[in-house]
């Protein structure tokens, strides 16, 4: 054979195997097209009905709309900023004006390159077949769901003109913190309108919808910076702005509708409980799709303030612990303490503020309504009014600080010991919780009973799970800060009990009322005992545990407590004013005790009540100076806080006690001489 | 055409380009040239599915979550339809009897102050009283501040909060079991005659014996036995005979008035003190001699 005959044999088994390949790839097609064809989904007409489910939008105490779960807020094409529509266009799809739902150059390339450069995978999908995906599809990726994608595609081309489906596909985009569409994307972000927004704002937004998370600007600043940057030099090298202007819009500052470093919206850990309520109460169907309006009593503006003073407390705190690991990935510390705030408005129960730890986008674990961290010595107050209650005491009986062992039955005796493990003697009750002392606590709840002291709790609305043991005088059943802050706030009302409420009113998208909150006062405590419990927690901040509240600079009445729990796992402040209580704690997620860098125990007073003091100084700025009501009964005796008698001129620092009617200061110990073994503080069987 | 195998290039070449294998070559540029213009595929493609959208299924993310805002608003149509059915029947109760029967347990009914205050005056005054005293809604009625009150079930009884604007408790009352009870016999205008009702049974009087003996009792006290005798007046016909009930509930005893308008009879039902009712009947026992001598019994009228 010659060699053009061999030549000519080669051409023509080519030449055949091309038809022959080609006949096949035609059949594969149509086979596969009659295939997918078969359960391929209705595309719905109009287009535009794609955003027809509403949002539930929740409010804030002030009116202004603080998140939308679900739907989509729809906007026209000439609502939207031309910049954006045009770095989506030179992002995702430069050709989108021209093709029919398919980039047939872009995807022989990026088939050649998946089928050929293995471990390579392209993407060509226009801005139709993605909005195809979005809209049919799962992301599960294989060859018939991405023939399937097409066929929709080229329908939709089709039916619908190219500013129907441009329109269609920015209305329903991810940006990320639930955000959907670019008018809630924009609003979100910049707190505007889709209308106003920049160059640079557009194009950064415009980089989100790839990996909405990756590219969040909250917690990843830089990548976000890197993906506007692609997003303006592809805009320029498609010819939609000049290098100059991808240059100047890539040094603009952006302005968030929030500071970057706190990640996420300032009511996050606020909405995730009351997004849990509603679902309870009407299940997650219509939370997510039935367009609910919700009014809630959060106040942005004491969240945002509690946000900051949690924010800058923690960060101390981190100095102080000397915390310095940091995790490869978001670049946080991993191993850093966490916290958290509730205020509440003592004539109401409104929950005006709640953050639940340091960062919502860093933990979604709510700290301020989980009921398992000890309260410590915060459980004293409760204690204290079951004493003046239950036994007739009042803040000038005297008790001996002194080692006590109270007898249990059944189990080992208790012995509490004091914090700073010394004694000093006879000293009133209320220099007593001033001083938070252990051993009188002892001695007091051994008198009281554990099962009165919890049902003073309850009374003032604690209902986590208590155990009638001794201990509880100390703090030992874990309660939430949320709990803390409402309990408190019966105290501040003069024993009056407001249920603490995030929700005050529930209608649906007409108006229509589904609930209504009752702001409903029950008496549960005597108001002239209670006076006397607070003007002794007025003491703890006066000159006690709490006094670093006034030495930050917080100087409207107040009372509260400190508490830590044992091993310093907890450290509490609670305290609060006429009108406003306010729970903080802080601490380890995990068993780890707060201590500084010099292996010292951080206490409610060092860990917790800057916190407090931090945000009520800021969040009753302005505010008049309000004192707590006098009871009529009450009547006021100047006692030796040593001796319990009443005060002559040479008296040191003596205490100002409130009496109830037929009460008197007496400085008797013979109480505690008839049960306690004065030698070794045994109580006596 | 000639599909031998041709014998040198030459002739393959010419083959090649003489007019039928040109002509093909061109069609098929021509096709292909043409698709990349005017993507004519797609074009087909895209009708021809056009056309058969409307058979195929509501399935993939979009319709599942149109079904789910279908399901979601069916439901919270129901929730509210049945709320307004309630708070509908509420608004047009007269009694508070009524009120409870139209509530659900689990949610109460919002009231306008105004209709409350109706129903309020609508109950005798010492029943009223056990609520709320008078004195209480005058002083919220005149700081302008009672704009609404919200009813909710407690146990068999009814929660009462009256409300201001922002839905703060004004004050807070309550409708026991027992004094519902008392409103709901208040209330009651039953068809028939005393002979129907067992808790009359051998203690039924003439109106004219029943009145009499009542008369000879202290003006201050007859109030105590017929609280609302208006509500008697009111009503049309005329009474014929009294029941006296001998079960005390809560410090009242029933008595049943037997109204005869036309030819239909029906009974009414009030309460009077216990202690006031035990006085009338030992007076009515006194009376019975007196009026025995100078009244005549109607027929058929059972005498104590």
């Amino acid at each position: 054979m010659t060699s053009s005959a061999s030549f000519i044999r080669v051409l023509r088994t080519a030449f055949y195997i091309i038809v022959a390949a080609s006949g096949i790839a035609v059949l594969i097609a149509v086979f596969m097209f009659f295939t997918a064809v078969r359960d391929l989904p209705r595309v719905p007409e109009p287009l535009s009905r794609i955003i027809e489910t509403p949002p539930t939008e929740i409010y804030a105490a002030t009116g202004e709309r603080i998140m939308a779960i679900g739907g989509r807020e729809a906007v026209s094409l000439s609502r939207v900023s031309p910049y954006f529509i045009q770095a989506m266009l030179a992002t995702e799809d430069h050709r989108f004006w021209e093709h029919h739902g398919l980039n047939k150059f872009r995807t022989l390339k990026a088939l050649w390159v998946t089928l050929f450069e293995p471990g390579r995978v392209e993407g060509a999908s226009t801005i139709t077949q993605q909005l195809a995906k979005n809209l049919f599809f799962s992301f599960k990726r294989t060859y018939m769901r991405k023939f399937r994608e097409l066929l929709v595609a080229i329908q939709i081309e089709s039916r619908f003109s190219k500013r129907e489906i441009l329109e269609a596909y920015i209305n329903q985009i991810p940006f990320g913190i639930g955000a959907h569409g670019i008018e809630q994307g924009s609003k979100t972000f910049f707190d505007k309108p889709a209308s106003d927004l920049t160059l640079a704002e557009s194009t950064l937004l415009a980089g989100l919808p790839k990996s909405p998370t990756r590219y969040n600007p909250y917690l990843n600043y830089d990548l976000a910076k890197k993906r506007q940057r692609i997003v303006l030099f592809r805009m320029a090298s498609v010819g939609f702005i000049t290098r100059e202007q991808a240059h100047r819009a890539l040094q603009e500052k952006l302005q968030f509708s929030r500071p970057l470093p706190t990640g996420a919206r300032a009511g996050s850990y606020f909405l995730d409980v009351v997004v849990k309520g509603l679902e309870e109460r009407y299940g997650a169907e219509i939370v997510h799709h039935g367009g609910l309006r919700v009014f809630t009593t959060l106040d942005p503006h004491l969240q945002s303030l509690a946000m900051e003073s949690l924010r800058s407390g923690l960060e101390s705190l981190d100095r102080m612990i000397g915390v310095q690991e940091e995790s490869s990935y978001t670049g946080i510390p991993v191993s850093r303490p966490q916290g958290a705030l509730v205020a509440v408005e003592t004539n109401s129960g409104a929950v005006k503020a709640l953050i639940g730890g340091r960062n919502y986008l860093e933990s979604e674990y709510n700290r301020a309504v989980q009921n398992n961290r000890l309260p410590g010595s915060g459980f004293k107050p409760f204690l204290y009014y079951t004493a003046f209650e239950k036994l007739g005491m009042n803040p000038a009986t005297l008790f001996i600080d002194m080692p006590v062992t109270v007898p249990v039955i059944g189990a080992q005796d208790w012995s509490p010991r004091n914090f700073g493990l010394k004694h000093e003697g006879p000293m009133v009750l209320k220099q007593a919780l001033i001083k938070s002392v252990n051993s009188i606590a002892a001695q007091l709840v051994e008198r009281t009973g554990p099962e009165d002291v919890i049902r003073t709790a309850r009374r003032c609305g604690i209902e986590s799970p208590l155990e009638p043991v001794y201990s509880i005088a100390l703090g030992t059943s874990g309660v939430s800060p949320l709990e803390m802050a409402s309990a408190f706030a019966t105290f501040a009302t003069g024993g009056i009990y407001h249920e603490p409420f995030l929700i005050s009113r529930v209608e649906d998208m007409l108006g229509r009322v589904l609930e209504e909150h009752i702001v409903s006062g029950k008496r549960r405590l005597d108001a002239s005992i209670v006076y006397q419990v607070v003007d002794t927690m007025r003491g703890v901040i006066d000159s006690g545990t709490g006094s670093v509240v006034k030495r930050l600079g917080f100087d409207l009445p107040a009372a509260g407590k400190t508490g830590t729990s044992d091993r310093y796992h907890d450290a509490w402040f609670t305290g609060f004013t006429p009108t406003l209580s306010t729970a903080v704690w802080v601490g380890f997620d995990r068993e780890k005790e707060l201590r500084d860098a010099g292996g010292l125990g951080i206490t409610g007073s060092g860990g917790a009540a800057p916190i407090w003091a931090s945000f009520m100084i800021r969040a009753t700025e302005g505010e008049p100076r309000r004192e707590f009501p006098v009871p009529p009964d009450i009547t006021f005796e100047t006692v030796d806080p040593a001796t319990g008698r009443k005060a002559t001129s040479l008296t040191v620092s003596p205490l100002t006690i409130p009496l109830r009617k037929g009460q008197e200061v007496s400085g008797d110990i013979q109480e505690q001489e008839a049960d306690i073994d004065l030698e070794n503080g045994a109580f006596k069987n | 055409m000639d599909w031998s195998e041709p014998r040198n290039f030459k002739e393959w070449l010419r083959r090649v380009f003489s007019l039928r294998p040109v002509a093909l070559f061109l069609l098929v540029l021509a096709v292909l040239v043409l698709e990349l213009r005017f993507d004519w595929i797609e074009q087909s493609v895209g009708a021809y599915l056009v056309t058969t959208n409307s058979r195929r299924p509501r399935s993939g993310a979009i319709w599942v979550a149109g079904e789910r805002t279908k399901t979601a608003k069916q439901a919270l149509e129901q929730i509210l339809t049945d709320r307004e059915a309630s708070q509908r029947e509420a608004r047009g109760a007269t009694t508070f009897t009524q009120i409870l029967s139209t509530m659900s347990p689990e949610q109460g009914v919002m009231l306008s102050s105004e209709h409350f205050r109706k129903l309020y005056l609508s109950l005798p005054e010492e029943i009223a009283g056990e609520i709320v005293t008078p004195f209480d809604l005058l002083e919220l009625s005149s700081n302008g501040q009672w704009v609404r009150t919200f009813l909710k079930s407690e146990g068999a009884g009814l929660r009462i909060y009256l409300l201001n604007a922002k839905n703060r408790v004004m004050q807070e009352c309550a409708i026991s079991y027992t004094l519902l009870r008392r409103i709901e016999r208040l209330e009651t205008a039953l068809t028939g005659t005393l002979d129907d009702l067992p808790i009359f049974e051998n203690r039924i009087y003439s109106a004219e014996r029943f009145f009499f003996a009542l008369k000879s009792l202290p003006d201050a006290d007859l109030r105590s036995i017929v609280p609302q005798p208006e509500r008697l007046l009111e009503t049309p016909g005329h009474i014929v005979r009294v029941g006296i009930s001998d079960e005390a509930i809560s410090g009242f005893i029933d008595l049943g008035f037997e109204i005869e308008d036309g030819t239909r009879r029906k009974v009414l039902l009030l309460q009077g003190r216990e202690w006031a009712v035990w006085l009338l009947r030992s007076h009515l026992k006194e009376k019975s001699s007196e009026m025995k001598q100078g009244s005549t019994e109607r027929q058929g009228d059972r005498i104590l």
